[in-house]
């Protein structure tokens, strides 16, 4: 069972998310339709998992996604978009967010979802494994002098397999590797993204003289 | 004005009545500057009145002063009026109110001397060249008004239609799972509201790239975007995020190639098999990648096929690539099939 937060301005879908989890034995403990909502409910409700619609009225979900993992860092954000704008999908990614779903998703591939996101397992669509690809290759073209981790060969097969729709299963069959290590090399480049993230604003907080500020 | 009648006050044959036409002129001057700050009040009258009243202080100097005067009384004031004219009427006011002043400057004159001959080519050349500034100055105003006007409508739209759009994308979605989990029929009209869905997604996703194509230069993932939502065969993009801009002809060929992986999907799968197309780009190439979830080919039968002579799609996809200069390879498994198409970037 895994405790769950259903954050979306559209009550259907709100209505439809937790009716699908409560169905598959997970627990909803918070309902947001806002933001604003969503960070006052977060610390009493402390879900493992919470499923975030990026598109809020007030804050983005990028916005909403970083202040809940800064109050809660082991808690989870699943990112369900229906438009999948790449801009925010990356950027929400980099915030902390563990995984990504499109709303089209059928309520197995939810469920799946959220249980894997509940067990710290990154969930990709092959359009964010495209993404991710970019961004990697954006930064191995920028500066020489960043020092910010690169992804192996490896990583990088394997997400070029993600973004073309395989399954961990069938790539672990065609590199002949276990289903975990699949999962692991995966992981790694979220956290390589998500450190490499931390790593720029730290650069850009002190280039621009924010640091001091932070302290005081 | 003053300063320089007051310096050559022994030239007025008649003093006093020098004295009034300068004094007329500077309180003229007062209700100028006054009758012109309102904008309802600078009518055709009073530039009328204004250019006049110099003109007639021009035409009174061989009276005043004496019949061969060096230098008229207003002098240089004339360029009040005169801006004033170019300001309002452009080069056509420009070029009449320097007309005027320069007839009315020359003809009561019993000489021409160079100086006066230099000041009156001046007025001449200044009028229209000032209206014709000012005439491009506020036209360059007017459309930086009318284009931030336009930018600000389409930023407007664009936020409206992001609203709009989550909101049938939301429906769309929402339609499908209903539609999936109720079976039967509906399970059809779900089938077809997730068709409709992907295809607004990815319209979207092409809208935010189409302004950066510019310079004989295209947008590649908005271009297999839009490719790829038209094939039969279903189809998810992953592209870089924002814009792989190529050279037409690249993007053209490239396009044309991966339709050609697409087309083999379908005669191969079927309409039922599914295909991923992954677009990536460096500074010096590109790499498409198309997979499909179909059986596979068979080890040995492609090559087999081709010294046969048999080429059919493979020769066509390795063809239109091999022209660019890249290299087209193909790999198949259980996993199924998969090109990987890569182009350099001269």
């Amino acid at each position: 069972m895994v405790r769950v937060m259903v954050v979306d301005d559209h009550p259907m879908w709100r209505d439809a998310v937790e009716r699908d989890l409560e169905a598959a034995g997970h627990q909803v403990v918070a309902v947001a339709a806002n933001g604003r909502e969503a960070i006052a409910r977060f610390p009493a409700a402390a879900p493992q998992v919470v499923v975030l619609d990026l598109q809020l009225p007030d804050d983005t979900g990028v916005q909403v996604t970083s202040m809940m993992l800064e109050h809660d860092p082991t808690a989870k954000v699943l990112i369900l978009s229906a438009s999948g704008e790449q801009g925010d999908v990356l950027e929400a990614i980099k915030a902390g967010a563990t995984g990504y779903l499109v709303k089209s998703a059928s309520s197995a591939e939810l469920i799946d979802a959220v249980v894997r996101v509940a067990e710290g397992e990154a969930v990709f669509t092959p359009g964010l494994a495209g993404l991710v690809l970019g961004e990697f290759r954006r930064i191995a073209d920028g500066p020489p002098d960043s020092p910010v981790d690169q992804l192996t060969e490896r990583e990088t097969e394997i997400l070029k397999m993600v973004a073309t729709g395989m399954s961990y299963k069938q790539i672990a069959a065609r590199l002949v590797l276990s289903h975990r290590t699949v999962q692991n090399h995966v992981q790694n480049t979220l956290r390589k993204l998500q450190m490499n993230n931390r790593v720029q604003l730290t650069r850009w907080a002190i280039e621009h003289g924010l640091d001091d500020q932070a302290e005081a | 004005m003053v300063a320089l009648n007051a310096y050559r006050r022994d030239n007025f044959e008649h003093p006093t009545l020098g004295l009034v036409v300068v004094v007329a002129l500077v309180a003229w001057t007062g209700a100028a500057i006054w009758l012109y700050r309102d904008r309802v009040r600078r009518t055709p009258v009073l530039l009328v009145a204004d250019l006049a009243i110099v003109l007639a202080a021009l035409a009174a100097t061989p009276w005043v002063k004496s019949p061969d005067f060096n230098a008229t009384i207003p002098g240089f004031y004339v360029m009040g009026a005169f801006f004033a004219w170019a300001i309002h009427w452009h080069w056509k006011g420009g070029l009449v109110a320097s007309s005027l002043i320069a007839l009315f400057d020359v003809v009561p004159r019993n000489h021409l001397d160079q100086g006066n001959y230099g000041n009156v080519f001046l007025i001449l050349i200044g009028g229209p060249i000032v209206g014709y500034l000012c005439e491009s100055l506020q036209r360059m105003a007017r459309e930086r008004d009318a284009a931030e006007h336009a930018a600000a409508a389409a930023e407007e739209r664009t936020r409206l239609a992001r609203a709009v759009h989550d909101g049938v994308l939301q429906v769309l979605a929402m339609t499908q799972r209903r539609g999936a989990a109720a079976g039967g029929e509906w399970a059809d009209l779900g089938r077809l509201a997730g068709e409709q869905e992907r295809s607004l997604r990815s319209l979207i996703r092409q809208q935010d790239t189409v302004p950066a194509a510019a310079g004989g230069r295209v947008d590649l993932a908005g271009a297999l975007e839009a490719m790829a939502t038209a094939h039969p065969v279903r189809t998810e993009v992953a592209t870089p995020g924002g814009t792989v801009l190529v050279d037409e002809h690249v993007a053209t060929e490239t396009v044309a190639a991966v339709r050609a992986c697409l087309d083999n999907v379908l005669a191969h799968v079927g309409p039922r098999g599914s295909a991923w197309i992954l677009a990536q780009a460096a500074p010096d190439a590109i790499t498409v990648s198309v997979r499909d979830d179909g059986p596979g080919i068979a080890p040995g039968r492609l090559s087999q096929a081709e010294e046969e002579g048999r080429l059919g799609v493979a020769s066509s996809i390795r063809g239109r690539i091999e022209d660019l200069g890249g290299t087209a390879t193909v790999e198949s498994g259980e996993w199924g099939t998969e090109w990987e198409i890569v182009v350099p970037l001269a």
